[in-house]
């Protein structure tokens, strides 16, 4: 990965945490001296965000969702969504600060609540689940 | 990429939906995983991990199988 990509990752991450939201398209825009398209279109294929199929716009800058989901994430203050309850867990880790998951049984639509308090989960007796091995991950990755 | 309340609402919601297992774990073992896998995601040096990374990751939590051998 070129530094001039690495470059517009960086900055679209960090407006991520700063916003509690994606950097729009028009905002990247404005903010970086650079070929947006070309970049964000570089990073896709790299597997390091995941844009919407029909436009320039962020969908995914894993752990942090663009668009809500079951997995609402709170910590240092802020919210996220997760894109999966793996990502959910993976927005304290990035963020190295605790935090809370709010979430759903998809079974019996019960909430599931758990605090990441120190690394660790609590409660931790839930049950987390993987359809798509991980050969096809990224075969239909909003899907995974 | 889901969590359930335990693993009979994991077996109801499989039947209900027709679907086959997949691969399960504990909340705990998710955790270190999220640990290990994002925890250098927002760090300003940070570098895409290599496949041959990511699989250790993995293989260091004990996910050895052929469900967690990525392409």
């Amino acid at each position: 990965m070129e530094e001039r990509d690495l470059h517009v990752r960086n900055h679209v991450y960090r407006r991520f945490v700063e916003l509690g939201r994606a950097p729009t398209f028009a905002e990247l825009q404005g903010e970086l001296v650079a070929d947006v398209e070309g970049a964000l279109l570089r990073l896709q294929d790299a597997h390091a965000l995941v844009l919407e199929p029909d436009r320039l716009e962020i969908r995914m800058a894993n752990p942090f969702s663009a668009v809500p989901t079951p997995y609402l994430v709170e910590a240092d203050g802020r919210s996220w969504y997760g894109n999966c309850a793996w990502d959910a867990f993976g927005i304290p880790a990035a963020l190295h600060v605790d935090g809370h998951i709010s979430s759903t049984c998809p079974d019996c639509g019960e909430p599931i609540e758990i605090d990441i308090r120190e690394k660790k989960p609590m409660p931790d007796e839930h049950v987390f689940h993987v359809v798509v091995p991980a050969e096809h991950w990224w075969d239909d990755i909003v899907f995974t | 990429m889901n969590l359930f309340r335990s693993e009979e609402h994991l077996r109801r919601w499989l039947e209900q939906n027709g679907d086959e297992p997949g691969a399960t774990m504990t909340a705990r073992k998710l955790g270190d995983l999220a640990n290990a896998w994002w925890s250098d995601r927002l760090a300003p040096g940070w570098r895409p991990h290599t496949r041959d990374e990511n699989q250790k990751i993995l293989e260091g939590l004990g996910l050895t199988d052929s469900f967690w051998q990525l392409p």
